[in-house]
């Protein structure tokens, strides 16, 4: 076995703090790798089989932004069931010549006055958007007061 | 595991700076290694980075793994609800001239990044002028 060598975390570090001059720097994250490595045996981390999402509005619409790097286009599904949204994915990869396959699915609760009928997704850079346009009734209405 | 003797993730030493050089934060991207005969294959995750933001530099035995992600929160959108990181996904490993170099290659689709990375066929001395 090669031996491992650590660089020293002093080198090219900007840091001028007692953290960069640590003897301990090199074992610290040898012990984060280790426990990174352990824990990881128990499933894909970052994506478990919840993958990360954004809502976000504007006056207009509401927006859900999911990450879902590296699905097949044919098999994310977008579903509006009873004033949620559900997505589900699969991620198919070849590790070694057998291919694995990892499904992902969430549902996230709507808020009233969606236009189920106009909504829209798109998928680009590993990000599933899809842009839920809001009804009439709830969105904001500006009233022009005049002042004498 | 193999790997442990030739790749190595490099302690976190961020190559993100805010603008007034303090380090910035970066997040450790979820991905894989495997150890195939010829050579590794690094499987890195970095949904939202388009090729434009991403930056794959090996310096001094170091491989390192720098993707921005492309989408900025537009004017007028306010968020709700957020679970993704909105930082730069930064990865690296020292090889200790394990890999060939010249020989890298890498692909991004869909916010994967495939990289493969060959096994150096022998260390080859290297000869160092001296001025």
């Amino acid at each position: 076995m090669r031996m491992v060598r650590y660089v020293n975390s002093n080198n090219r570090s900007s840091g001028s703090g007692i953290a960069a001059v640590s003897p301990w720097t090199g074992l610290e994250s040898e012990i984060d790798r280790l426990f990174n490595n352990a824990l990881s045996n128990f499933g894909p981390s970052r994506f478990g089989h919840q993958f990360p999402v954004g809502v976000y509005e504007d006056a207009n619409n509401t927006y859900i932004r999911a990450e879902l790097p590296g699905v097949n286009r044919d098999e994310i599904n977008v579903e509006m069931v009873d004033g949620s949204l559900n997505i589900s994915a699969v991620r198919k990869q070849k590790t070694g010549g057998v291919e694995e396959s990892f499904s992902f699915s969430r549902s996230i609760s709507l808020p009233e006055g969606i236009h189920t009928d106009h909504v829209a997704a798109t998928y680009e850079n590993g990000i599933l958007s899809v842009t839920l346009p809001k009804r009439e009734e709830v969105k904001p209405k500006k009233i022009s007061v005049a002042v004498n | 595991m193999s790997l442990f003797s030739s790749l190595i993730q490099s302690p976190d030493r961020s190559a993100e700076r805010f603008d007034d050089g303090r380090p910035g934060l970066s997040v450790k991207p979820h991905y894989e290694i495997v150890d195939a005969k010829d050579g590794y294959a690094l499987t890195v995750y970095l949904p939202g980075v388009a090729k434009d933001g991403l930056q794959i530099t090996v310096e001094n035995d170091e491989l390192r793994v720098v993707g921005r992600p492309a989408w900025k929160r537009p004017e007028g959108w306010t968020t709700l609800y957020n679970e993704a990181a909105d930082a730069p996904f930064e990865l690296a490993f020292e090889h200790g001239n394990a890999i060939d170099v010249e020989k890298i290659h890498a692909e991004l689709r869909d916010g994967v990044l495939r990289v493969s990375l060959p096994k150096a066929e022998t260390l080859r001395p290297r000869k160092i002028a001296v001025n």
